[in-house]
């Protein structure tokens, strides 16, 4: 285990090097070595999606990848998203419609839904509730879950047509 | 100030948990930490006969590894807390670390401790254990047989406790009209929060205090056991549960693991970090339920119910937990007749040992068996005489002019209004239509079922003399102080242990609207035995029945003195002081008047303050509640059972549940879809699954069905209010309504649909291959 | 656990009571075996490969012959141990003649522990017949081959 490689990826926009053992799960990259600890990890047989971040634009279980794998790739992760004075729709979605309880399976429900309105930007509550598939959260029953995410499309929404106006008006700055 | 109680607000708790900000047990992170994992026993019952340390140790980057016999004197067993009377208990703790013997898959045998988590991992390996493997007995009707392995040999029978209470004369069942009998099988459970259990352990040589933070769901009752356990003085002991990804009573008990990796901090001087990962999680931490419940309900030919006698043999597992001696007696027993009147209740309950995981409380912890048990039968009381069950209910529930009621069971029922909530119910269902469209379904071969539970079930623990009184070891009273800045910012310290429930934000909102302040001038704290002066922690829905009193009550406190003071500086006496909106002004001179924040600066400044009164500005309350809460409701389920594969497709879930004064109706409904999910998931999916030498074969996330999104339709929650006397919110508790209310109400459902094949029962969790089964066989062996 | 596997060798009873008791033959065909050497009379000591489904680790052991009813019938005591759980299995071999050939019937009662159990149990019911299957057919080889040698 002594063999240890050189890494660098860039993590939530900044570039990050790392020196690891080449078994290092990228959840625990991320949490002991670069301190992201918003990614959590709840099994080990990769079902309850805890762990969830974005590699390359895809939607990935942290603890089932190698962070050899995440080599010269961009992660993003829940601290990516938005902070309190931007915040992501699908956080704002999720503080407003109460979709979380003790917040361990949000960060990766977060994550896991960001994927899902890139590809249906308007899903149905059926689609919603498939699309969850990958995570599993003990606290809400999901209903919340599915509310904030209907909450956040809408806002994505509004906010794409914001930008179309500003745009094709010619204001703004 | 606006109205708060009452009003959906949106969490204070959750822009740190959206961000990336929640502060968790492994996300500590301190100077010199190590890592440490369990050795677990593979096998359900052997001997250990060699343990060999060497090859571990001569890992680079171990740097202890201690056994059972390293701990003798050093770390204590960890000792039961619900001291049962009259039932003969026999308590049996678990050691640190096994020592001769394990009696569980999954026992800690020995804890190694490394400069990493991998390495850790790697040296567990080579630890080396030699065992005699010795028969083991898993059921706990198998357990109470002649011959059965002894889980603990001086245990005759397995037999941990025999309790009964309430008296039946044996004329009542003879003479009886009616009398209906059903053995039902609560089966075993795993609550399985998404954080899994874990600690970091932090040593001060020089003070000799230690520090723990640890999954708790209430850092008082661990502070409280661990110092007995590890022999350090309570004050220099210090817990601290940081944020808490989820409980549902599992983080109640105190566990050997975290006492263990405190020595080791201790003993190593340095930082250890413990977490447990799900596999571990499975075998370590608490199991419950696993009761098998003969339950036999007497009654007249027109529906009335007479009498009810219940026997439970529950499986507490190789080891008494912490609480373990209280779910299938006092928690269980005391509820058992339900809603209803029935003037005559008995209740016996056999507690067993077995070699399995110990169980303890989850989510209701024997409320939810009490009212499976009553709910279940009286549908089959129903089926018996040919009533409907809605009928038989309505003939049966406490009238709402009987409250206070007294139960047959001895306890007291503080409010209700159970047929209105009834009513609420079946008027949201369409029950009528639904009942009509059972009718043309069948008429086509569709199994449309409809199951109604209605619910009572018993929260809030208090007085602290009933604890006593049942062996409870620890008070049920709850702490609170509130604190006023100068700048009249205020921080509310509660004994409540909050994990998920959002008690930092209905909490604010009892005080915002008390002080008419903005409730972000508000911050909870808790979690912390250095900062909460002493409290009872959550779990059995006492958060706010009790920890929400005592916030209140404290605030009260604030307010008395606060217009002691401003009465003082306005030159009038209290009494001509009005206070509304965070304003004190003299009655009917609105302009003489000092805002709050004024008298909190004031107040903490003493430069001018009346003949005794003592500066700052802070309340405390310690609240013991003079009764139980009691939370009720109807829940109505409609299932629709594929004739050709057995599966249970929910159409429809109603839930109308009375909590009391609800503080925050989103919040509230939050808990009843969340504890609704966890009732349906044991109803239909969840169950624990042990190979008859003991393994547990639902041992991941795998193999043990947690319920998902796609598996639930949009759960149709509401309210009805009737405020408890018992508490100055009128609060009653919400938590577990779903988990109470759920499972009878689903296998109500499901039974109802599975009538034309004249099924009368099945175990749960009603799986579509045991359903299709049934169905094959036509209920001949249901 | 139980498990049953039925295998029909083209070679004469008395050659497979001979030859499937063979140390070099076992050696050859006990798939992932790392080391099988003879203790004591009817007693080996076996270290071997197992991966069940995602469970994979290294089990050392004993096997032991007992009751030989030549050239009909034996049982195999099999105790392992390794850091994936412990196996306990019996092993009832019947040998019956079918025309000119065996047919070799092994009813075996297993029993696992650790992580062999909760997380392998699920798969292991197909993964023991595939071990099953591949090792008659290697034993079946090695039988042919030595057959061929020493004729």
């Amino acid at each position: 285990m002594t063999c240890k490689k050189n890494i660098s990826l860039s993590v939530n926009g900044v570039t990050r090097q790392a020196e690891i053992e080449p078994r290092l799960l990228l959840a625990h990259l991320l949490r002991d070595e670069l301190n992201l600890t918003g990614t959590h990890i709840g099994c080990d047989t990769s079902q309850c999606g805890a762990c969830t971040v974005m590699v390359d634009g895809d939607v990935v279980k942290s603890c089932t990848v190698l962070a050899v794998q995440a080599d010269g790739k961009e992660v993003t992760t829940v601290e990516g998203l938005g902070d309190m004075e931007q915040l992501h729709p699908i956080q704002q979605g999720f503080w407003e419609k109460h979709g979380l309880q003790c917040g361990f399976c949000t960060p990766g429900v977060m994550i896991s839904m960001i994927g899902l309105l890139k590809e249906n930007p308007n899903p149905t509550e059926e689609e919603i509730r498939d699309a969850l598939e990958g995570v599993i959260c003990r606290c809400t029953g999901y209903q919340f879950i599915v509310s904030a995410v209907q909450h956040a499309a809408q806002l994505i929404a509004e906010g794409n047509a914001v930008k179309e106006t500003t745009m094709s008006t010619g204001e703004g700055r | 100030m606006a109205k708060l109680i009452g009003t959906p607000q949106k969490r204070k708790e959750d822009p740190k948990l959206i961000t990336g900000n929640g502060n968790f047990t492994d996300d500590i992170k301190l100077p010199g930490m190590l890592h440490g994992a369990f050795v677990r026993s593979p096998h359900a019952h052997a001997k250990i006969i060699r343990i060999d340390v060497s090859k571990a140790l001569a890992l680079p980057g171990v740097v202890a590894v201690y056994t059972g016999n390293d701990l003798v004197g050093k770390v204590k067993s960890v000792p039961t807390m619900w001291l049962l009377p009259g039932a003969d208990l026999k308590p049996k703790d678990r050691s640190a670390l096994a020592q001769g013997k394990t009696r569980y898959a999954g026992e800690c045998v020995a804890l190694v401790v490394a400069e990493n988590r991998y390495i850790a991992r790697d040296a567990l390996d080579l630890v080396e254990v030699d065992y005699e493997d010795l028969p083991a007995v898993v059921h706990q009707e198998a357990a109470l047989l002649d011959g059965a392995p002894l889980v603990h040999d001086d245990v005759a029978a397995n037999l941990a406790l025999l309790w009964k209470a309430g008296e039946v004369p044996e004329e009542e069942f003879q003479n009886a009209e009616v009398v209906v009998k059903q053995r039902l099988y609560n089966q075993r459970v795993i609550p399985n929060p998404i954080e899994t259990r874990g600690a970091v352990a932090q040593y001060n040589p020089g003070s000799g205090e230690l520090t723990i933070w640890c999954t708790s769901q209430n850092p008082h009752i661990h502070r409280m056991v661990y110092a007995g356990v590890l022999d350090i003085p309570e004050s220099r002991l210090q817990i601290v549960a940081p944020d808490v990804g989820g409980g549902f009573g599992s983080k109640i008990a105190t566990y050997n693991e975290e006492a263990v990796i405190g020595h080791a901090a201790r003993d190593l001087k340095r930082p250890v970090k413990w977490i447990e990962d799900r596999k571990e999680h499975f075998m370590a931490t608490t199991h419950a339920r696993d009761e098998v419940i003969e339950v036999e309900l007497a009654g007249k030919r027109d529906g009335t119910f007479t009498a009810i006698r219940v026997k439970n043999t529950a499986n507490l597992g190789a080891y008494l937990s912490t609480f373990g001696a209280g779910c299938p007696t006092i928690d269980f027993g005391l509820m058992v007749t339900g809603a209803y009147t029935i003037p005559k209740a008995s209740v016996v309950t056999y507690g067993v040992y077995t070699n399995t995981t110990p169980t303890d409380a989850y989510r209701g912890a024997g409320k939810p068996e009490a009212a499976f048990q009553i709910e279940r039968i009286v549908d089959l009381f129903a089926q018996e005489i040919g009533m409907d069950p809605v009928e038989i209910r309505q003939k049966n529930l406490i009238p709402a002019e009987a409250f206070p009621y007294g139960t047959a069971m001895g306890v007291s029922y503080d409010s209700g209004n159970y047929h209105y909530t009834l009513d609420r119910a079946l008027d949201i269902a369409d029950y009528a239509s639904l009942r009509a469209e059972q009718k043309r379904l069948r008429e086509q071969g569709k199994l449309l079922g409809i199951g109604v539970s209605t619910y009572v079930e018993l929260c809030g623990f208090g007085p602290s003399k009933v604890a006593g009184a049942i062996g409870f070891q620890g008070g049920v009273w709850e702490n609170s102080t509130v604190r006023v800045h100068p700048t009249g910012k205020v921080a509310v310290f509660t004994g409540t242990s909050p994990h998920g429930q959002g008690t930092a934000t209905t909490f604010a909102q009892v005080v915002a609207e008390k002080l008419g302040i903005p409730i972000d001038d508000i911050e909870l704290i808790s979690g912390d035995t250095r900062s909460v002066s002493m409290g009872w922690g959550t779990y059995g829905s006492r958060n706010t029945a009790v920890g929400g009193a005592a916030v209140a009550i404290a605030t009260d406190r604030v307010i008395e003195k606060a217009k002691t003071i401003a009465a003082h500086e306005l030159e009038v006496s209290v009494e001509d002081l009005e206070f509304s909106n965070g304003i004190f002004s003299v009655k009917g001179v609105p302009t003489q008047s000092r805002s709050f924040q004024e008298i909190a600066k004031s107040a903490n400044f003493a430069w001018n303050l009346p003949d005794g009164v003592e500066p700052s500005l802070e309340g405390q309350s310690f609240f013991d509640p003079p009764n139980f809460v009691y939370p009720f409701g109807a829940h109505i389920c409609v299932v629709e059972v594929n004739v050709q594969t057995g599966e249970v497709e929910l159409k429809r879930y109603i839930a109308v549940d009375d909590v009391g004064r609800v503080i925050n109706p989103l919040l509230a409904e939050g808990q009843v879809h969340g504890g609704v999910a966890q009732g349906i998931g044991q109803a239909l999916w969840e169950g624990a699954v042990y190979s008859d030498n003991g393994q547990l074969l639902s041992g991941t996330f795998m193999d043990y069905t947690m319920p998902k999104a796609r598996f639930f339709p949009t759960i149709e929650s509401h309210f009805t209010e009737t405020p408890s006397p018992v508490n100055p919110l009128g609060a009653k508790g919400v938590g577990e309504t779903g988990t109470t209310g759920a499972p009878p109400a689903v296998v109500n459902a499901v039974m109802d649909a599975l009538r034309p094949f004249g099924i009368k029962d099945l175990d749960m969790p009603l799986t579509p291959e045991k359903v299709w089964r049934a169905m094959q066989t036509r209920g001949e062996n249901a | 656990m139980k498990l049953e596997h039925t295998y029909t060798f083209d070679i004469p009873r008395d050659v497979v009571w001979k030859l499937i008791q063979n140390e070099e033959v076992l050696k050859k065909s006990i798939p992932g075996c790392k080391s099988f050497a003879q203790m004591d009379d009817g007693i080996y000591q076996a270290e071997m490969g197992v991966s069940v489904g995602p469970v994979k680790g290294v089990f050392t052991g004993q096997v032991q012959q007992v009751d030989q009813k030549e050239p009909s019938s034996y049982r195999l005591l099999v105790r392992g141990k390794g850091l994936p759980g412990e196996i306990d299995a019996v092993a009832d071999m019947r040998l019956d003649e079918v025309g000119q050939g065996t047919q070799l019937t092994c009813s075996t009662e297993v029993q696992v522990t650790g992580v062999l159990a909760s997380v392998g149990q699920r798969v292991m019911g197909g993964v023991a017949k595939m071990v099953l299957g591949q090792f008659f057919k290697s034993v079946d080889k090695e039988m042919k081959q030595l057959a061929t040698h020493s004729e």
